[in-house]
């Protein structure tokens, strides 16, 4: 029987709670783009201790994220959640700075590094570089192809970890724009990133979260599943840090559905499945970079629901 | 004045001082990002060396301008820089515009040789394996011809360089997006001579780090600050992967910005976006960008220890660099003097921006 790992994103501990992890295998505990985004784990450090706690209650893997872009004065902080993470067991810590890797590599040599999709994975040189400072898996950069990352992967002897639903990060800021509108909306920061915001021009849209910016549209990767295993990927992400627990748990139950029908060498995806992906999908469907097109385009039989399709008028 | 403001578990205390720093390289991380620096900011006072007398003379802080083509890079060495960077055709992030070919580049070497300055090769792109064999050819090359320093991008051709051509000299650049003083020692491990941090750094963070690394520290003190940050963006992949322009060679990569591919940056934060709030357009507006030209702090850089003064603008026309280059050697000169700067940030020409990378 194929072993798969199915993991998803929560920021903070009021999440962690609402969410109902029964489909997942690991969860990364952190939000990587903001400091003061809502009780984000990786500023409360004894949340963080709990969720590490609660997520390995529930038999699953618990990973710490770390910030995208830290300055110096994140790095006290960082530091003291490693040192949380290290005490508490965690399984993993996911890295998108070069600066936090080294802290983990010297520091903790024994927490497992991921390499985050922001630490610029593009080739296998790089990567070979990350494994030597301790990376046991990476996740590309969002803008290579699958080809791509199957020779990095093979390379250089590194397992990739594969976004397969949610809005993938296309960049992180150093500020945050939407403190603009704090009094304008009559809300202070860090409620003010937490509606659903999003940046739209003609039939384009991106997810702002502040000090970051997402795919509009929802990658999904539901029928190119099949292909995905075939090729060796055990490790699979459902990004979903700024999702509502329903989102993180319905797309969970479909993705783990058909990875067990994929073991068995069933490669369908039932209607049903298809219904709920675009019950979950605000402006539609994309594959990401990984056929080497334009991120936002969507291969596949899905065609339609990859169109822009915006709030409310589905 | 003395300020502790973290310490490790190890007890490693780092100690801020109107005067410098002292710290050592283990776990040691200081408060020093827009957050803690207002309370400690008057510890660094502007200028404060001209009670103190001029710097000390054999410490020399290179002035650093672009040179995108020929003619920009002799008027920024006539305008006082002492080392201009240049992209050869085919190797650099942003694409042809500003890239000069082989014959140009040994001319600026030479040129720059004539003069006593020196040029950095802007080698930002991120190759596949492919194209990373032909360009450690290459770079062997035109690094006989007296290159100083090689700019790059990413950790395999940095890997690569160290290993192939140990002599030469290599910056790690802006789009790496170090930003903290681990980030610097990271790639000081892994064999940088220089590392370029971003010109919205604060003096402090720039002293923090500064402390903690051995290697040279180039501060972009002049550039576009985007909504997004370098090397951490592909907004515009997302919506235009453009089709390779398949030159063999040198190859150009598809699509993607931060790989060097062709004009695919097309500014798309700069362009209108509506904002929808629950589904609901609030606004319409482009994403913040802002122009950083801190020649009015660069008494407060230099004292933080900055070895380079980078001034961001491959695109910009040899007038421009000109101007620029001058202004802030003017301002470099004074402060080596033990003159008072008097530059206004206010008085800056508003048509000092970046056209383009």
């Amino acid at each position: 029987m194929q072993t798969f790992e199915l993991n998803t994103t929560i920021s903070n501990l009021r999440s962690l709670r609402e969410t109902d992890l029964s489909q997942y295998d690991a969860v990364y505990l952190g939000n990587i783009y903001c400091r003061t985004f809502q009780e984000n784990f990786l500023e409360r450090l004894d949340d963080l201790s709990e969720g590490i706690a609660q997520v390995k209650d529930r038999g699953l893997r618990a990973y710490v994220t770390t910030y995208a872009a830290p300055r110096n004065d994140a790095l006290p902080k960082v530091q003291k959640a490693l040192e949380t993470a290290a005490n508490v067991g965690a399984d993993a810590i996911e890295v998108h700075n070069m600066g936090v890797l080294l802290m983990v590599h010297e520091q903790f040599p024994g927490l497992p590094v991921h390499i985050g999709g922001f630490a610029n994975v593009y080739t296998d040189a790089g990567a070979a570089v990350l494994k030597e400072h301790g990376a046991a898996r990476f996740t590309p950069n969002y803008e290579i192809s699958l080809d791509e990352i199957k020779a990095i992967a093979h390379s250089v002897s590194l397992p990739a970890e594969i976004l397969v639903h949610g809005k993938m990060p296309l960049g992180v800021s150093d500020s945050c724009f939407l403190l603009e509108y704090e009094s304008q909306w009559d809300e202070k920061c860090p409620a003010v990133c937490q509606k659903d915001l999003f940046l739209r021009q003609r039939d384009w849209a991106m997810r702002s979260v502040g000090r970051g910016v997402l795919s509009g549209k929802d990658v999904c990767m539901l029928e190119h599943l099949p292909a995905l295993v075939a090729d060796g990927y055990r490790m699979f992400r459902i990004e979903a840090a700024y999702e509502t627990p329903a989102y993180r748990f319905n797309l969970a139950r479909i993705y783990r559905s058909a990875l067990e029908r994929v073991a068995q060498g069933d490669n369908t995806v039932d209607e049903l499945a298809w219904h709920t992906v675009r019950q979950h999908t605000a402006v539609g469907l994309c594959n990401g970079f990984y056929f080497g097109r334009t991120g936002g385009e969507y291969v596949g039989s899905q065609g339609a629901a990859a169109e822009v399709c915006w709030l409310g008028t589905r | 004045m003395t300020a502790v403001t973290g310490a490790s578990d190890a007890g490693h205390r780092t100690l801020i001082r109107a005067g410098g720093i002292i710290c050592s390289r283990p776990a040691v991380y200081v408060c020093c990002g827009p957050g803690a620096i207002s309370g400690l900011a008057t510890t660094l006072t502007a200028y404060s060396h001209v009670a103190a007398g001029p710097p000390s003379a054999e410490r020399r802080t290179t002035l650093l301008a672009p040179g995108g083509s020929v003619e920009a890079a002799a008027s920024a060495f006539e305008a006082g820089a002492d080392a201009v960077y240049i992209g050869l055709k085919g190797w650099s992030r942003g694409g042809a515009r500003n890239e000069l070919d082989r014959g140009q580049l040994q001319e600026c070497i030479e040129r720059a040789q004539g003069l006593g300055k020196k040029v950095q090769l802007a080698l930002n792109i991120i190759p596949g394996t492919p194209e990373r064999k032909r360009l450690l050819h290459e770079l062997g090359e035109v690094a006989a011809w007296g290159l100083h320093a090689v700019i790059v991008n990413d950790l395999g051709v940095l890997r690569d360089i160290r290993r192939n051509l140990p002599e030469l000299a290599i910056t790690v650049s802006i789009g790496c997006g170090a930003l903290n003083a681990d980030d610097v020692l990271f790639y000081q491990d892994l064999g940088a001579s220089a590392v370029v941090l971003p010109g919205y750094l604060e003096p402090l963070e720039v002293a923090a780090i500064k402390g903690r690394s051995s290697v040279a520290i180039e501060l972009m003190l002049h550039m576009v600050e985007e909504f997004a940050q370098l090397g951490k963006c592909w907004m515009p992949s997302y919506y235009h992967f453009a089709a390779a322009e398949r030159i063999q060679p040198p190859p150009r990569l598809d699509g993607s910005v931060k790989r060097g591919g062709v004009g695919t940056c097309f500014r798309i934060c700069q362009q209108p976006w509506k904002l929808l709030r629950d589904g609901v357009e609030v606004d319409n507006r482009v994403l913040p960008s802002r122009q950083i030209s801190r020649l009015a702090e660069l008494g407060e850089f230099l004292e933080a220890g900055i070895d380079v003064i980078k001034i961001q603008g491959r695109s910009l026309s040899p007038e421009m660099v000109g101007t620029l280059t001058g202004r802030y050697r003017s301002a470099l000169d004074a402060w080596n003097r033990g003159s008072r700067l008097d530059w206004d940030a206010a008085s800056l020409p508003p048509m000092w921006t970046v056209q383009g990378r």
